[in-house]
């Protein structure tokens, strides 16, 4: 994995270079997203990683303004590792690039807190606009449909369901703790269950 | 793989195991007799009796060889019996050597048919020889005092000791080959999983990648016809198609059974100790895997519902099929479905949504007598020459 050193230069130069980290466990798609972003003039790859471990270390020592979360990673899930990034100091705006983008996944990525969802046969320039859109505070995400949301709260058990509806309204961990009058620890066992149980049955090697 | 090569049923390739145990007791018994008959001198009517033994024990291995359909069949079974009696009563006393013979008659109708009725088949057998011995005369006098007591009761217990014997051992045996092709068939799917896995994980990964890379290309004037577009259409039209076989390897595995009996084993499994019972009526021989693999889901979620939700006493299912269309209709007794039922139910959507990929119409409705529910699926098979068929 090679990955050029952030330079900061480019921290100076605030609102024209964004920088992007790429975390995909194909090896293809790692170098095929850094090739087209290197073709930009204000989009650069920071680096790439393939799983959790990767992303925790890049995001420490580059601390890139978006991450561009693989939705399928292996041991773990891209919606999980998306809402620790955003409960993380100084989040990154994060774009969750899968190979599915139905409406389910839509739901679960809100859930998760993600800036923006884009399927991966999109063009590069639909990615390149997601990436700046979101850089620059916008979101980039499908409206979600009221049968969409009864699809998701039907896969939840009866409890969960606020939990749900509090993430569809950006509460972030805190205020979902307080609503729910627990302990942010607990708050944050409840979030990810519901992150977990809203997932896309994906193909498994076993 | 092991299981692509292996096509015969299991009670084939058992038969003809059980088929050689016959023809060895058969030949070997029909010529003892003669022979125990020459050791003790052969008189008048024992040698004709002989011969009989030897071209009748020829005969049957033959003839069974010949016509397998004769080694199932129960009157061939009976007989065979009274074929061997006739000679014992010929013979004139029950303790004769063609005794030995009438024992290789449990051989087929015992490892055919299941343990409960080859006991019972076993049991007439005694009552048939104790009926000849009858009718030969037993000397009621001596019999107390001699040794002929016992020999009287091993002439009638051996035959039940053979039939349980064979009987359990021929039901072992299915269960082995039964165990063994649902090993294969497991080891089989976990193969189709891992194949599926790979082509998502790592072929359309690459085909996005080269797709996105392609796209980034600056535009060369053609727009839409430029060669660069084409790519990337061809590139996109495989990710469907991968799409497409990826779904079909996590689909249920229906090669070498029909849909019905791909039911049968649905509902069995799920059955086992629900007190459920379920009757599957008509089979679809010759289904596209398409449709089977999708009629077969939408069967077995029906069950689910009916036998976990429902709580229902009795299912029905049937099927039919036409050259035109298959029709799948699961009725039950159950508690029907409930008023309240949340329009994105999992099952439900999921059975909506095999419906409409195979083009068909799926109808779920209250029961006749507003009593259970009744699921209707109705496809068409015309399908040739789609692509997803």
């Amino acid at each position: 994995m090679t990955s050029p050193l952030v330079i900061d230069e480019s921290q100076d130069d605030a609102g024209r270079m964004i920088s992007v980290l790429v975390i995909d466990d194909h090896p293809a798609m790692r170098a095929g997203v850094e090739t087209v972003l290197k073709s930009t003039e204000d989009l650069f790859p920071v680096g790439a990683g393939s799983d959790e471990h990767g992303l925790w270390h890049l995001v420490r020592r580059t601390r890139p303004q978006v991450v561009l979360l693989d939705y399928h990673l292996p041991g773990t899930d891209g919606l999980v590792l998306c809402h620790r990034l955003q409960n993380a100091v100084l989040p990154p705006a994060v774009v969750i690039y899968s190979a599915y983008a139905d409406s389910s996944l839509a739901i679960a990525a809100v859930a998760a807190g993600a800036d923006g969802i884009l399927n991966k046969s999109a063009p590069a320039t639909e990615l390149f606009e997601a990436i700046r859109s979101v850089a620059s505070g916008a979101k980039v995400l499908p409206p979600l449909t009221a049968e969409a949301v009864d699809e998701a709260e039907a896969k939840l058990d009866e409890e969960d369901r606020p939990v749900l509806a509090l993430l569809l309204d950006a509460s972030g961990l805190p205020d979902v703790a307080d609503a729910m009058g627990i302990p942010l620890d607990v708050a944050a066992q409840r979030v990810q269950g519901v992150i977990r149980r809203l997932r896309v049955q994906v193909p498994t090697p076993g | 793989m092991k299981a692509l090569v292996r096509v015969l049923p299991p009670e084939r390739i058992l038969s003809a195991q059980w088929f050689t145990l016959f023809c060895i007791t058969r030949s070997a018994t029909a010529v003892v007799a003669p022979l125990l008959l020459t050791l003790q001198g052969l008189e008048g009517r024992e040698v004709l009796l002989s011969i009989c033994a030897i071209v009748y024990g020829g005969l049957t291995v033959a003839a069974a060889a010949r016509w397998s359909s004769l080694r199932t069949h129960p009157a061939a079974w009976v007989v065979d019996i009274v074929a061997v009696l006739a000679l014992i009563v010929a013979f004139g006393n029950w303790r004769s050597p063609f005794y030995l013979l009438a024992l290789t008659t449990l051989v087929l109708p015992t490892t055919a048919l299941a343990p409960p009725r080859a006991i019972c088949f076993g049991a007439g057998f005694v009552l048939a020889f104790f009926a000849v011995a009858l009718y030969v005369g037993i000397d009621w006098h001596s019999i107390a005092t001699t040794a002929r007591v016992q020999s009287l009761f091993a002439h009638l217990l051996v035959p039940l000791l053979i039939t349980a014997a064979l009987a359990f051992g021929a039901e072992l045996l299915r269960a082995l080959e039964r165990e063994r092709r649902r090993s294969e068939r497991l080891a089989l799917e976990a193969e189709r999983r891992r194949i599926a896995w790979a082509l998502h994980d790592s072929a359309k990964q690459r085909i996005h990648a080269a797709s996105l890379m392609l796209s980034a290309l600056p535009p060369n004037g053609d727009g839409d016809l430029s060669p660069v577009a084409a790519a990337r259409r061809e590139l996109s039209a495989a990710t469907v198609d991968i799409e497409t076989s990826v779904t079909d390897l996590r689909g249920p595995l229906l090669e070498g059974t029909t849909l019905g009996e791909a039911l049968c084993e649905c509902a069995r499994r799920m059955s086992i100790g629900a007190g459920t019972e379920v009757s599957v009526a008509g089979d679809a021989p010759a289904l596209p895997a398409f449709v089977a693999a999708h009629a077969y889901r939408v069967g077995c979620e029906a069950l689910t519902n009916a036998m976990r939700h429902a709580q229902a006493a009795q299912v029905e299912i049937s099927i039919r099929a036409s050259r035109q269309r298959l029709e799948l209709v699961v009725t039950d007794d159950g508690a029907g479905m409930p008023d309240d039922v949340r329009p994105g139910a999992s099952g439900l959507r999921a059975m909506r949504n095999r419906a409409e990929a195979m083009d068909g119409e799926l109808r779920i409705a209250p029961g006749q007598d507003g009593r259970g529910t009744v699921v209707a699926l109705s496809a068409p098979l015309d399908r040739a020459g789609r692509a997803t068929a």
